[in-house]
């Protein structure tokens, strides 16, 4: 193992070093304030720890592309094995998907960090070891999850990501709509993670490993359990594959805020912008998607998960779209279209598109992390206004932010050729090829086909109302941008959201990422567990569809909305209301939580206290009264217990003259 | 020869009166009297049944009689150092006074 000993090393520092100024940032804190660290050493630590992340990553991306690693680097025992079940172990697991999901949280890490440079140090913040230290444990997390090679693992670091959510939500603590944000994130999550955690005992109860990769991974056991028909957990191994894919979609469909668990994310936005970018569109969220794609050959052998996984994410994607129409604040508008972007991910993965999927992700990170750094300009410019309607006209005051967010939104917009677009047709291509196997992906399909053109509509109706027109107020008219901890991270991502997505252009013959993941050992996978199509032949006329489809909801919204200086949903009816609302999903989840749960929880409460507790008290108050009550027999009057006596005395031989039959 | 019921009922009545006694006065030493009656009236019975039986029943009435009287002596000489000590503390042997060992 002589000749990966440098990828080993390297892979092992990746979420080692961030982890390690987390350490260095949180003691430095601890000490005294005069030689403490202040904001600018953590600043520095938590860069540079990530800078080397990204260098690392780049690195170990480049040895396992020219040299086609996929191995378990380091594999060391935690828990000693009991009885017949082996040991539990940690470990690095390095293939395509490991080392490409690394070096795209390390770019967009180290891009956003530089940013927050900008964003939080020039406003006398004082919380800023902090927001570094939570920043810097969040990519050692982030890291390591991608990194992990057993269930258990992912399912630890899966937690860790969502802590550092909930610390950086809250990150301005004193904000009542931050905090409960927070707490709504976390037990939104929660409450996914819930059927996640069951899911990980469920795997090991029934396939006795949690190992992604070699001969004693979970997928081989799954699959030889299939194979011979086994009773698996006391059901038949079919059902115990698709029980258990749907318990860990539970945590998926939490983290990536997937429908019905996706109320979060909009909230999550009271964070600051440059841990929306990073947390909140570009990597933890996609740890979802990305557990999807490192256990699809698990889902892979049931048909019914992948149906599900393509209905949520089909649903998802047109759904949160809708809402993305109507929101005013810019950060709302991407949040929605973050959760409607991790829906075509669900989406592709549903309907086998393993590639599609995973390039998608990839292309989200990048131009959605600089939309979120561009509204972050936006905003620092405006000084803290989010609302749309107080900017317009941004274009000639803030150029390079206006061009870079552009390539963003044509790539989010899906318009040729950006990146966007060729993952969106690709996940799209996925659907509309196995719905000839399979008809009910023609539903999730067409759901995904409408989602694209209400995609490009609200995106250019943001384009248009922050940097088109005139400007809106005086803050609008003497916006100025940044310096180059901007122009970096917009450039950077500017050019990745161009360039990014011919990787993959599969209408153009170039298949590097498929080829790169070894996609087509996962379209096997699925083609012999769910009877998908083994590999997708490109369509040209669905490429055409989404274009044609993409550039006339991008038109439509550019040309309702630029100059506009009322917003046009006043004029709108009981639909604009709907959406306003949010389909009343948040009503209907505080329902059921104040409503229904609390009411019943009231209930069951009133029974704990009137019904248990009343027999326990009930007991000791008969106890108590009666022992009060007799206990005025003993009056302290010698006479009265002679009277007792002798009365007792006359009734015993009274009693036994009875029975004797003395009478 | 008088009859034994003669003395069952004398037995009997002195008895009662000596329960009359107990269950009335307040004088701690009237009480103690009133109970030397009571034991007296069962020694009375006991003898008296001795004698209706004659000796074929042998002497044991007279031998529990004799016992009687000697735990009686004992219980009076008990019963009085109690009413000592009862006079030292509240200056009266009425017994109602020592009520506090009660609820």
């Amino acid at each position: 193992m002589s000749e990966t000993a440098l990828v080993e090393t390297a892979a092992v520092l990746i979420p080692t070093v961030p982890l390690a100024a987390f350490a260095v940032i949180l003691l430095g804190a601890l000490l005294p304030k005069e030689r403490g660290f202040g904001g600018t050493t953590s600043t520095v630590a938590a860069i540079a720890s990530v800078a080397a992340s990204l260098v690392l990553s780049a690195l170990v991306f480049f040895e396992t592309w020219t040299r086609e690693l996929d191995f378990v680097a380091v594999q060391a025992v935690w828990v000693d094995a009991i009885g017949d079940l082996p040991d539990l172990t940690v470990g690095i697991l390095v293939d395509p998907l490991s080392a490409l999901m690394a070096l795209i949280v390390s770019v967009v890490a180290f891009l956003v960090l530089v940013f927050s440079k900008y964003y939080m140090n020039d406003e006398g913040e004082t919380g800023l070891p902090r927001y570094y230290a939570a920043l810097a444990l969040f990519s050692g997390s982030m890291l390591a999850f991608v990194f992990s090679s057993n269930l258990l693992m992912a399912f630890i670091f899966f937690e860790l990501v969502g802590l550092c959510s909930y610390l950086l939500i809250g990150f301005w603590y004193d904000r009542p709509s931050a905090a409960s944000a927070a707490k709504k994130a976390f037990l939104v999550t929660r409450f996914g993670d819930y059927f996640f955690l069951v899911g990980v005992a469920a795997v090991f109860a029934g396939f006795g490993t949690f190992a992604f990769h070699g001969d004693d991974s979970l997928f081989v056991a799954a699959q030889s359990a299939l194979e011979a028909d086994e009773t698996v957990l006391g059901v038949s191994a079919q059902t115990a594959v698709t029980v258990v894919a749907l318990l860990i979609l539970g945590g998926v469909i939490g983290k990536s805020a997937q429908f019905p668990l996706h109320t979060w994310l909009p909230d999550a936005m009271e964070g600051p912008t440059p841990v929306s970018a990073l947390i909140h569109a570009a990597t933890m969220v996609a740890a979802g998607v990305y557990l999807v794609a490192r256990t699809f050959e698990l889902y892979a052998l049931s048909p019914t998960a992948l149906l599900v996984v393509a209905f949520v994410g089909g649903f998802t994607a047109l759904f949160a779209a809708t809402m993305a129409l109507v929101m005013d604040d810019i950060k709302q508008v991407l949040a929605y279209s973050t959760i409607s972007q991790y829906g075509y991910m669900m989406l592709a993965l549903g309907a086998g598109g393993y590639t599609a999927a995973v390039f998608h992700l990839m292309n989200h990170a990048f131009f959605k992390a600089l939309l979120f750094l561009g509204a972050g300009s936006v905003i620092i410019a405006l000084h803290h206004k989010q609302d749309m309607w107080e900017m317009g006209g941004l274009r000639r005051r803030m150029p390079v932010t206006y061009w870079t967010f552009l390539a963003g939104s044509l790539a989010l917009a899906g318009i040729a050729p950006f990146s966007g677009y060729w993952s969106k047709d690709e996940a799209l291509l996925a659907a509309f090829r196995n719905a000839a196997n399979e008809p009910l992906l023609y539903i999730p399909f067409a759901l995904g086909m409408v989602a694209v053109v209400v995609t490009g509509f609200y995106t250019f109706r943001m384009v248009a109302l922050t940097f088109h027109g005139e400007p809106r107020t005086d803050a609008a008219r003497d916006a100025s941008e940044g310096g180059i901890s901007v122009y970096v991270p917009l450039g950077v991502l500017g050019v990745l959201a161009v360039v990014a997505g011919f990787v993959n252009a599969a209408p153009l013959g170039i298949h590097a990422l498929a080829d790169f993941l070894g996609a087509s050992a996962f379209y096997e996978a699925a083609a012999a567990g769910a009877g998908y199509v083994d590999g997708f032949e490109v369509s040209y006329a669905l490429s055409v569809a989404a274009l044609v489809l993409a550039v006339a909801g991008s038109a439509a919204g550019f040309k309702l909305y630029v100059g506009a200086d009322e917003p046009l949903k006043t004029r709108g009816g009981a639909t604009t209301r709907v959406l306003e609302k949010k389909y009343y999903l948040d009503h209907f989840q505080v329902w059921l939580a104040e409503d229904v749960t609390y009411r019943f929880s009231k209930l069951l409460n009133m029974f704990d206290l009137d019904i248990v507790d009343g027999v326990v008290n009930g007991t000791s108050r008969v106890s108590l009264g009666s022992g009060d009550a007799i206990r005025r027999m003993q009056t302290g009057v010698v006479a009265h217990y002679a009277a007792i006596i002798i009365l007792g005395t006359v009734a015993l031989v009274f009693i036994v003259g009875l029975v004797g039959g003395w009478f | 020869m008088v009859p034994t019921s003669y003395y069952v009922f004398l037995s009997a009545f002195i008895f009662a009166i000596g329960l009359y006694g107990v269950l009335t006065r307040e004088n701690a030493v009237v009480i103690l009297m009133c109970v030397e009656l009571m034991l007296n009236a069962g020694n009375l019975n006991l003898i008296a049944f001795a004698a209706h039986h004659g000796e074929a029943a042998g002497i044991a009435g007279q031998t529990f009689v004799l016992f009687v009287l000697a735990i009686a002596a004992a219980e009076v000489a008990v019963g009085l150092g109690v009413l000592v000590l009862v006079y030292r503390r509240y200056g009266t042997v009425n017994i109602r006074k020592p009520s506090y060992m009660r609820w």
